[in-house]
């Protein structure tokens, strides 16, 4: 269950391990399937989510990142995910000035019981890098 | 560094679709990597000893594991590699199983995918280093939210288990559902012959502190440590002088309060008790209905009380407690009746809900056990029941099977022809769920020994006819319409989380699921626990369950709490902020941000400002190293290093593509 | 200016509670002052103020935290002393603030463009919006309004955010003004390739000399700067664009809704980049999300210390 015909582009996701990582876990266990470009990167809390890591990602060549954690008011830490929302948004918010579609970065909430959710997100943000295509390129 | 791999088949949940030796073979040439190979079920005991066995015949540093999800399996493998001599932190997992083999359906994909987690997982390790995890002491008193029969059988097996314990209910009286309840399913005893004795053993216990009428404000605090602020609502009876003699409900002249513990089938009184063995026995003035509130003037149970307990002016109150595990019993509510306008619940009177029957059925209910029709009083010889209402529909955002409403409706069918020999009941259901003990005998019975008609089938509308309804429906079997003249149609209301149970969940940090039931930490392994260390869950709050279930999961979290009480000292994860004294300048930026007053301001031998973490409060989420500017602050096995390393293990193979093209 | 004398006379007046007052005074030649740190009154009768006078004194304030410091400010100036002391970088009770009204600024990379090599120029004077630049083959009259920083051409600010002395000449007008942020426009209508082309060309010729970081007010990180470790080892020393590209965004990025625009960065950029779009960019994006202005309000919490549980314009993707 490919998104693009061939060639798998990168995407590195950043998860909170207390809701989204279950969910994807639990997207795992009822056999969700999903396409196969995304790479997960386990943090406790989008609050531990430093922007500055998409902007690592995106300049070290990932075609697109996703950050995903719990819902707002669910965080397993009270209140990390309304300091993510912020910073991530704006973060999102600068990446057309640099020359970066705005949609190579999404941040979402899937809770851990969200496994159907976390198939959806995974298969329409990749669908959505594909249409964007590889990302822009460093070399000359 | 000598860093080993362990690729795990997991039988064929994994090697079906990851080329699983290929991927241990890929592994050999990952940076430090000194060994690497597969393992067939490496959770299993021959696979943890040949972990061991590696880490000693190679002389490894640090273990990765690529096998299921660390959400499972960390724990093992970290006690593995303890075993091995090793430090438990000098590990990594890389989830192959259900973020690669299980969701992806190309070999060669997931192959690469998988190969692509165990060199971030290995990159990742490559910046571990040991932690040390710190003991702190802990508070043996456990708060139990929900008087509920669940929330009674985890605060006495808790109690009975030397602790003290704070259990906290809602409405004046504990006793939950249950003692609603006439009779019990499948042995047809008597509610409240059972549950009555353990309220009372409640009210009797020495460890227990009891607060009716009660809600949780706020929780801080962490296992061990918990502080919770009670909010004790103004019942304006002073229930230290209230003796529960019930003077003043009889001389109340308000009639017509909403009752509800009848489910509102009969008014009581503004002042009221809500049934006759409620604890504590204790009255509440209802100010929406009472007369002093409304119009400011009667006073009348207030010059009533013989020992004057009367109290117009009480505010709401406040206490703190000090717990150090908190067991979750907040029950269910019903699904609103209301909301399929076709079976006319809340138009016609005669439309009730199972619970509203069950009030008709008790012996101590408003009818005395008299089955009366709301409509007239006149008794029903034809009862029509609606089986699945709020169950088992999508259409209503209720997908779900409450699971006992099968069996309540087959129990209202025996005792309704108990009540009323020549009465005829009909049951409309969708399939009969009856996996219980004796639970299956038992439907056979109100059929078989009751008479009591089942029809498979939905219904689609019930219209009143004369002084009666007309049920029309389909009976699935004959293939036919049927229409059944009824005197009372009794809908069995589902189960749905109990009203408030978001904002419950949101200050105990525990995750409930899409229709408010709150997350177990494993479906299978950890059904009481919640991802929350020292938040446990008992009965319907987790999901709908029947009384036996309920009890067996109250006795389950206690025994849960017990465990974590039998050492006077619990240790903390070591996985928290670690600072960097010489790169802080002492912003105080990390401080204003910590949800939990982790970080303080302290101030080095040069007298200049440092943030100092608490490491027995810090909870480890990181949100400080992204405040930091200078990355002086760093969570331990989070750091920016081992972000930044995975980042680019992940991206390293687009680069070098990037720069080949 | 005419109120030069009026405010030499109250930092005389105020020294002795001082440590330090830091204010500007004629640099190595005709075009450039340099900051003067006063503790003598001989020292204050070098003070000057005139648009030769482009650094924003307020840099120094965190290394002179626990000095009792006063400082001569312009109005934009103000902001950053704001918002330092805002994050508590600074304490009020140790600083006094001798607000000048801004005779305007003069961007010498425009000056050059204008005059040439600034190293043949003899004398500089002005007279209200006119500047007479003297060199030896000639003399130009140049207007004040064209040589002006693009920071004083889109934030206007007729008064300081705190002051404890003020002054200003009788009629003098605020030379700052509100205009189109033409290089945010520019940049805005290119397409995705243009941009990213742009910065790549731009960013490619960092140099990496932190000139940027270590002249801005904001960046208290003093020898701490993330770009200088291998603990976290955010940066490389690879001279590759990435790098330098990644460090401009850890600048700006630690600096969300806490840069004041003074532009001091660009100022110092041997290399003329221009990096202080991209503090603009996001400056502007946290007003709209957040309503909120740096500096501008010395008990507000920043915007990224604090949140909403709804987040009113922020509006989450749907999937």
């Amino acid at each position: 269950m490919s998104a693009g015909n061939g060639r798998e582009l990168r995407i590195v996701g950043f998860l909170c391990n207390w809701c989204s990582y279950g969910g994807a876990d639990t997207a795992g266990v009822s056999r969700l399937g999903q396409p196969t470009d995304l790479r997960i990167i386990r943090l406790p809390c989008t609050g531990r989510m430093d922007p500055l890591f998409m902007f690592k990602a995106l300049l070290s060549g990932a075609d697109g990142v996703l950050v995903s954690g719990c819902h707002p008011r669910d965080c397993h830490y009270s209140e990390g995910n309304f300091y993510a929302r912020r910073r991530l948004e704006l973060a999102k918010r600068l990446l057309p000035t640099l020359g970066f579609d705005s949609g190579r970065f999404e941040y979402t909430w899937v809770s851990a019981s969200e496994g159907k959710r976390w198939q959806q997100v995974v298969t329409a943000f990749t669908e959505q890098i594909h249409t964007l295509g590889p990302g822009p390129k460093f070399s000359h | 560094m000598k860093i080993g791999v362990f690729v795990c088949h997991c039988g064929s949940n994994i090697a079906g679709t990851v080329d699983v030796a290929g991927v241990a073979q890929a592994a050999k040439n990952f940076p430090e990597v000194a060994f690497a190979t597969d393992l067939l079920y490496s959770c299993s005991e021959p696979g943890q000893e040949a972990i061991v066995q590696a880490v000693q015949e190679h002389d490894l540093d640090g273990v990765v594991v690529a096998a299921c999800t660390p959400r499972m399996h960390e724990p093992t493998f970290r006690r593995a590699v303890e075993r091995a001599g090793l430090n438990r932190y000098m590990f990594e997992m890389a989830n192959i199983r259900e973020h690669c083999s299980w969701v992806g359906k190309d070999k060669d994909a997931n192959t690469r995918k998988a190969s692509d987690l165990v060199l971030q997982a290995v990159e990742k390790l490559r910046f571990d280093r040991p932690l040390q995890a710190k003991s702190f002491d802990i508070n043996k008193r456990v708060l139990v939210v929900g008087g509920g029969v669940a929330g009674i059988q985890a605060a006495l097996d808790c109690a009975d288990g030397g602790l003290e314990v704070v259990l906290l209910e809602k409405t004046s009286t504990i006793g939950g559902k249950m003692a609603k309840l006439d009779k019990t399913f499948p042995t047809v005893d008597c509610s409240s012959c059972i549950l009555g004795p353990k309220m009372v053993d409640v009210s009797m216990h020495p460890n227990i502190t009891l607060y009716a009428y009660a809600e949780l404000e706020s929780v801080e605090g962490y296992v061990g440590n918990f502080e919770v602020s009670v909010k004790k609502k103004a019942t304006y009876v002073d229930w230290d002088k209230c003796t529960g003699c019930g003077l003043c409900m009889e001389k109340c002249p308000s009639k017509k309060a909403y009752d509800a513990f009848n489910e509102g089938i009969a008014p009581t009184r503004a002042i009221n008790i809500p049934f006759p063995q409620a604890i504590p026995k204790r009255a509440v003035i209802d100010p929406t209905y009472c007369r002093q509130f409304i119009k400011g003037k009667c006073g009348v149970c207030a010059k009533v009380c013989p020992t004057e307990a009367i109290d117009y002016e009480m505010q709401d109150s406040f206490v703190q407690e000090k717990v150090g595990a908190v067991i979750t019993a907040t029950g269910y509510d019903l699904f609103d009746y209301r909301k399929y306008g076709e079976y006319g619940g809340g138009r016609y009177p005669d439309v009730i809900t199972s619970m509203q029957y069950e009030r008709l059925l008790n012996a101590s209910g408003p009818t005395g056990g008299h089955i009366q029709r709301p409509s007239d009083g006149r008794e029903p010889k034809k009862v029509v029941f609606i089986q699945c209402v709020g169950s088992r529909d999508k259409s209503v955002d209720r997908p779900y099977c409450s699971g006992f409403c099968c069996m309540y409706t087959a129990k209202q069918t025996i005792l309704t022809k108990d009540h009323i020999p020549d009465s005829q009941s009909y049951v409309f259901y969708m399939d009969i769920r009856a996996p219980g003990k004796m639970y299956d005998e038992f439907t056979r019975r109100a059929m078989e020994e009751y008479g009591a008609q089942y029809i498979r089938g939905r219904v689609s509308q019930v219209y009143p006819y004369k002084d009666s309804l007309i049920v029309r429906g389909v009976d699935t079997l004959l293939g036919s319409q049927v229409e059944i003249e009824a005197d009372l149609v009794v809908l069995a209301v589902g189960a749905e989380a109990s009203r408030g149970a978001s904002e419950l969940a949101e200050k105990l940090r525990i995750s409930y699921d899409a229709y408010g039931f709150y997350m177990e930490s494993h479906p299978k392994l950890r059904p009481v626990e919640t991802n929350t260390a020292g938040v446990y869950l008992a009965g319907a709050c987790q999901g709908s369950k029947d009384i036996p279930a309920s009890v067996g999961q109250g006795s389950a979290a206690a025994a849960k709490v017990l465990a974590l009480f039998s050492k006077d000292q619990l240790e903390s994860d070591p996985q928290v902020a670690l600072v960097s004294q010489a790169r802080c300048v002492g912003c105080g930026k990390c401080v204003q941000t910590c949800p939990f007053g982790a970080i303080q301001l302290a101030e080095d031998r040069a007298g200049n400002p440092k943030a100092e973490v608490i490491e027995t409060v810090c909870q480890g989420c990181g949100l400080c190293t992204v405040t930091c500017p200078q990355s002086a602050i760093q969570l331990q096995h989070f750091t920016d290093n081992q972000i930044l390393a995975e980042v680019n293990a992940l991206c390293q193979q687009a680069m070098e593509e990037s720069f080949e093209s | 200016m005419k109120y030069v004398a009026e405010l030499k006379a109250k930092i005389r007046e105020k020294l002795p509670e001082l440590d330090v007052v830091i204010g500007w005074k004629q640099g190595f030649d005709p075009v450039h002052a340099s900051p003067a740190f006063m503790t003598t009154p001989e020292e204050i009768e070098q003070l000057v103020v005139n648009p030769l006078c482009v650094q924003n004194l307020a840099t120094y304030l965190p290394g002179l935290k626990g000095k009792k410091v006063g400082i001569v400010a312009r109005e934009c100036d103000t902001r950053s002393i704001g918002e330092l002391l805002q994050e508590s970088l600074i304490e009020r009770e140790e600083l006094t603030v001798f607000s000048v009204k801004c005779p305007g600024a003069v961007d010498l990379v425009k000056l050059r463009q204008q005059v040439g090599d600034l190293g043949r120029v003899r004398s500089i004077s002005f007279d209200g919006p006119r500047v007479t630049v003297e060199t030896p083959d000639e003399s130009s009259s140049l207007d004040l309004g064209e040589l002006l920083p693009g920071k004083c051409r889109v934030m206007a600010y007729d008064e300081p955010v705190l002051a404890d002395f003020r002054f200003v000449d009788p009629d003098q007008d605020t030379v700052c003004r509100e205009e189109a942020d033409t290089d945010l426009v520019a940049l805005e209508q290119m397409d995705l390739d243009e941009r990213f082309a742009y910065w790549r060309g731009h960013l490619d010729r960092c140099i990496r000399c932190y000139a940027c970081r270590n002249v801005c007010p904001m960046c208290v990180c003093q020898d701490q700067c993330i770009a200088d470790t291998r603990d976290p080892h955010w940066l490389s020393a690879e001279t590759d664009v990435r790098q330098k590209w990644m460090f401009q965004l850890i600048h700006a990025m630690h600096l969300a809704g806490r840069c004041t625009e003074c532009g001091e960065c660009e100022r110092a950029c041997p290399m003329d980049i221009p990096i202080l779009t991209i503090r603009r960019k996001l400056n502007r994006e946290i007003h709209e999300l957040f309503g909120y202005t740096s500096g501008m309000d010395v008990d507000a919490v920043p915007p990224l210390l604090t949140f909403q549980p709804e987040e009113k314009s922020i509006t989450e993707r749907e999937w």
